[in-house]
């Protein structure tokens, strides 16, 4: 029983399908919100109200010819877009949805498993460099150097933001924090600092406007992915659905008071706290417009890192003052 | 240390709306060198009209760009009135002018759109290119089409306007006034578009002159020139009202504020022509055959002055006709603020000129190393391709 | 100006709950005004073979050939003329329209259909006889 459980936890919930599924629903909620947004429909006509589109997206992408430059780093080109989806599929599965009791640590749940899960969902980025560096195109080397430039800005105030409610709740388990803010609903208030520094930082990791700067269509034609197509640029965007669905678990479960009550209440909660800030991500993709990359450099270090380390300096003094 | 490579920009690339190549020297984020080659969308238009009719060249003519169609057929009609010696009654005059501000109106509200498509904000884009439909409904009402309206003749205006359109036309003008100030509104406050634009592509008023820019960009850089003040056409200043839109900011936000501005003088003349339109005919009748002469014939397109020289031989086809669009103008002006600038904002300091491809193009010719002839004829130019291609092993 | 964060979004967050500017062309269709430019439409029965048309027209699109040249009962002659309009080289500046001289009413004339785009090459040469 139990082996068939933790098939169905790594297969089926929150594994393999369901991260595929309902990242593509998630895409579509977001290309939804977008152009509505701007007055504009969004995906109409496959499936009803437009819902298979992101998957007959995928679906062309696959069809279409594979073609690796001459000169790019075969080895490299082709492994990085695999190894990436397989750190963020990987991240999916510490999202504290089912099959943990908070007394006893499992293979899934466990002691510090929030590092773990920051340091996964950073492995994608460092593939987008590589993906870029192994191009051998000007367009993509430019953008590899943006990608890095740009991790440099925003993974430290990220890093510092999901420190906070973890500080608060005195643990270092996703569960346990999950588990505390839905025993203190009100300590959530203390981290609006560090939630909003947090989606910000999220933004920039998924490469969304304001901080697509590494991909830059007017300027860089593709930017680290010029020279990917077919079935590789498939995976590269099915890797960024999966990354906004596993990062907006992240902070769901940080700073929106997790997903209790089992499997079927837990998924539930699941889809209205990742939606919700789904929304959020998508209402700044649609007011801002791209900033240049020593702007976004100077705009995060001056502004996000000193109020996450701010936050973290409440949360401390608010720790150590609670009854 | 130089480690400069060279990116090339074009002559394909998402940034340009028309081929052009550019060759940027670059230092990591800095452009240290820009340089330039046009001839990607030549056609060879001027050609063309020594072939056809002057009747049949109006039509040509309005072709050489989809957005500034209307001013290069009101240059080329100017023209030829001067040389036939007629003048159109005050009624085609005033229409004449309505179909140049209308077009400048739809232009500007496109270049905004584009603007904050080159940085990044779609939003931006979406929202006032759905505004601009409200200003292509009335193209379309008057003329019977969105674009190339096909308004001008030697002589007048083809279409009239009546009582119907010109309430729509009012209502259409006084909507798109409410809109407008948002726009601008927004190019000020919202800060990732301000971080964008402000600052970016600084062109010194000393520089905008020595370089001869015109239009926008340079009236962006606070020089008062503008030809329908400066040598007035199709009514202005004799019966039209107008007032020169100048700011004094030298870089991208002032662009975006100088049309703005204009774009609210624009509805402002628009609204003064409707009100004040006189009774009468709309042309008067041309003859086939344009007495020999020369002449010069300007007009404030959308993007500055453009020049058309027609010379006449006393048939009924033209000798020779000459286009100088203002985009030829302004790209010197626009090497030297690509020169020191970010990478990132090639798209839009080359956005900022409004840049018109179509209308520029000239032939470039390369020296060529074989020492033949400077001229070549058509029969070579033919024969130059095919072996050119042959030589790739494509067969012709 | 000061700088305002957002400021797009109220007006931005409006617009999730008004209808989209978007028509849904080809299942909806805006209404063209009256006087568009569409395709020129000939009438074999009002031509009087003058080739003014042919002459003018920017695009080389029209072709005037006669048809038929009939006697009448009191000793005049009558021709009929077809126009062959290749609809792919028309510009539709409505010159043909404007130059022709035949009274009272026009032999050529632009009616309001826009969507010309065909499936063969066959069908963009139209002869109206």
């Amino acid at each position: 029983m139990d082996l068939f459980k933790i098939a169905l936890y790594f297969l089926v919930y929150p594994g393999l399908l369901f991260l595929f599924v309902y990242s593509t629903f998630v895409e579509w909620v977001d290309r939804k919100l977008f152009a509505r947004f701007q007055n504009r429909r969004g995906p109409l006509y496959t499936g009803a109200a437009g819902l298979l589109q992101p998957i007959a997206d995928f679906v062309k992408l696959m069809a279409k010819e594979d073609i690796v430059p001459d000169s790019a780093d075969k080895p490299l080109f082709n492994s990085v877009p695999v190894l990436a989806l397989a750190a963020v599929l990987a991240s999916g599965l510490l999202l504290p949805v089912w099959h943990f009791t908070a007394g006893m640590q499992s293979a899934t749940s466990f002691d510090g498993d929030i590092i773990v899960m920051a340091y996964l969902l950073s492995l994608p980025t460092f593939a987008y460099f590589l993906a870029g560096w192994s191009s051998a195109s000007m367009y993509a080397s430019i953008g590899a150097v943006r990608v890095l430039t740009l991790l440099f800005s925003y993974e430290v105030p990220m890093f510092l933001a999901i420190l906070s409610p973890a500080v608060l709740a005195g643990s270092w388990r996703m569960a346990v924090i999950a588990e505390y803010y839905q025993q203190h609903p009100l300590m959530l208030l203390w981290n609006i600092g560090a939630f909003a520094v947090a989606v910000v930082a999220l933004q920039a990791k998924l490469e969304r406007v304001p901080f697509d700067i590494p991909e830059a269509e007017t300027e860089l034609v593709g930017g680290t992915f010029t020279e990917y197509s077919g079935r590789k640029l498939a995976l590269f965007r099915l890797l960024t659905d999966v990354q906004m669905v596993t990062g907006a678990g992240f902070l769901a479960a940080l700073f929106l008071g997790g997903f209790p009550g089992g499997l079927v209440p837990g998924f539930l909660w699941l889809v209205v706290k990742t939606l919700a800030i789904v929304f959020i991500l998508a209402a700044i993709k649609a007011v801002t417009a791209r900033i240049r990359i020593d702007q976004m450099v100077s705009f995060s270090w001056s502004y996000l890192a000193p109020l996450a380390l701010l936050q973290l300096v409440v949360v401390i003094l608010v720790r150590g003052y609670l009854p | 240390m130089s480690d400069t490579f060279v990116l090339p920009v074009g002559p394909q690339h998402p940034a340009l709306k028309e081929p052009t190549s550019f060759r940027f020297k670059v230092d990591g984020e800095y452009i240290v060198d820009a340089d330039l080659r046009l001839g990607y969308n030549h056609r060879g238009i001027e050609k063309g009209c020594e072939a056809r009719t002057y009747v049949q060249d109006t039509y040509l003519l309005e072709r050489v760009c989809g957005i500034c169609s209307n001013a290069h057929m009101t240059a080329f009609v100017q023209g030829v009135e001067k040389l036939m010696g007629i003048e159109p009654p005050l009624r085609g005059l005033y229409i004449r002018c309505l179909m140049g501000e209308l077009e400048r109106i739809h232009s500007h509200l496109l270049w905004l759109g584009v603007a904050g498509h080159e940085i990044g904000f779609d939003t931006f884009f979406m929202y006032t290119w759905r505004d601009r439909e409200v200003v292509m409904d009335l193209l379309e009402m008057v003329s019977g089409n969105r674009v190339n309206y096909g308004m001008q003749t030697c002589g007048g205006v083809r279409r009239d306007l009546d009582g119907v359109q010109i309430t729509q036309l009012l209502d259409g003008v006084a909507a798109l006034r409410a809109r407008t100030p948002y726009y601008l509104n927004l190019g000020a406050t919202e800060p990732t578009m301000v971080a964008r634009i402000a600052g970016v592509g600084k062109l010194p008023k000393e520089k905008a002159i020595e370089l001869s820019a015109v239009g926008p960009t340079t009236r962006a850089s606070g020089v008062q020139f503008d030809v329908r003040s400066d040598d007035p056409y199709a009514g202005f200043v004799e019966h039209i009202p107008f007032t020169i839109q100048t700011d004094n900011g030298c870089d991208v936000l002032a662009r975006v504020i100088v049309r703005a501005k204009e774009l609210m003088e624009c509805y402002n003349i628009c609204e003064w022509i409707l009100r004040n339109l006189p009774a009468g005919e709309i042309r008067v009748k041309a003859p086939r055959k344009v007495p020999e002469g020369e002449t010069v014939s300007r007009v404030e397109a959308q993007r500055g002055e453009l020049i058309h020289y027609i010379r006449a031989n006393g048939t009924d086809k033209p000798d020779r006709v000459k286009v100088r669009a203002p985009t030829l103008a302004n790209w010197p002006a626009t090497l030297y603020m690509l020169r020191g600038a970010y990478l990132a904002d090639i798209p839009i300091i080359m956005a900022a000129i409004d840049p018109c491809l179509s209308c520029t193009d000239r032939m470039a010719v390369i020296s060529d190393v074989r020492g033949g002839e400077k001229v070549w004829d058509w029969e070579t130019l033919r024969q130059y391709g095919i072996e050119f291609h042959r030589n790739r092993g494509i067969k012709p | 100006m000061s700088l305002k964060i957002g400021a797009m979004f109220p007006e931005v967050f409006r617009h999730l709950f008004k209808r989209p500017a978007t028509v849904l062309y080809p299942f909806e269709k805006n209404t063209v005004p009256a006087r568009l430019r569409g395709r020129p439409v000939m009438d074999p029965d009002k031509c009087i073979g003058c080739k003014m048309c042919e002459r003018d027209c920017p695009a080389e699109a029209i072709e005037i050939r006669q048809e038929s040249e009939t006697k009448t009962d009191d000793g005049k002659v009558k021709k009929r003329f077809s126009m062959t309009l290749y609809v792919d080289r028309c510009a539709h500046c409505a010159q043909c329209e404007e130059i022709c001289p035949a009274k009272p009413d026009k032999a050529v004339k632009l009616n309001d259909f826009f969507e010309e785009a065909a499936f063969n090459r066959g069908a963009l040469k139209i002869v109206y006889k």
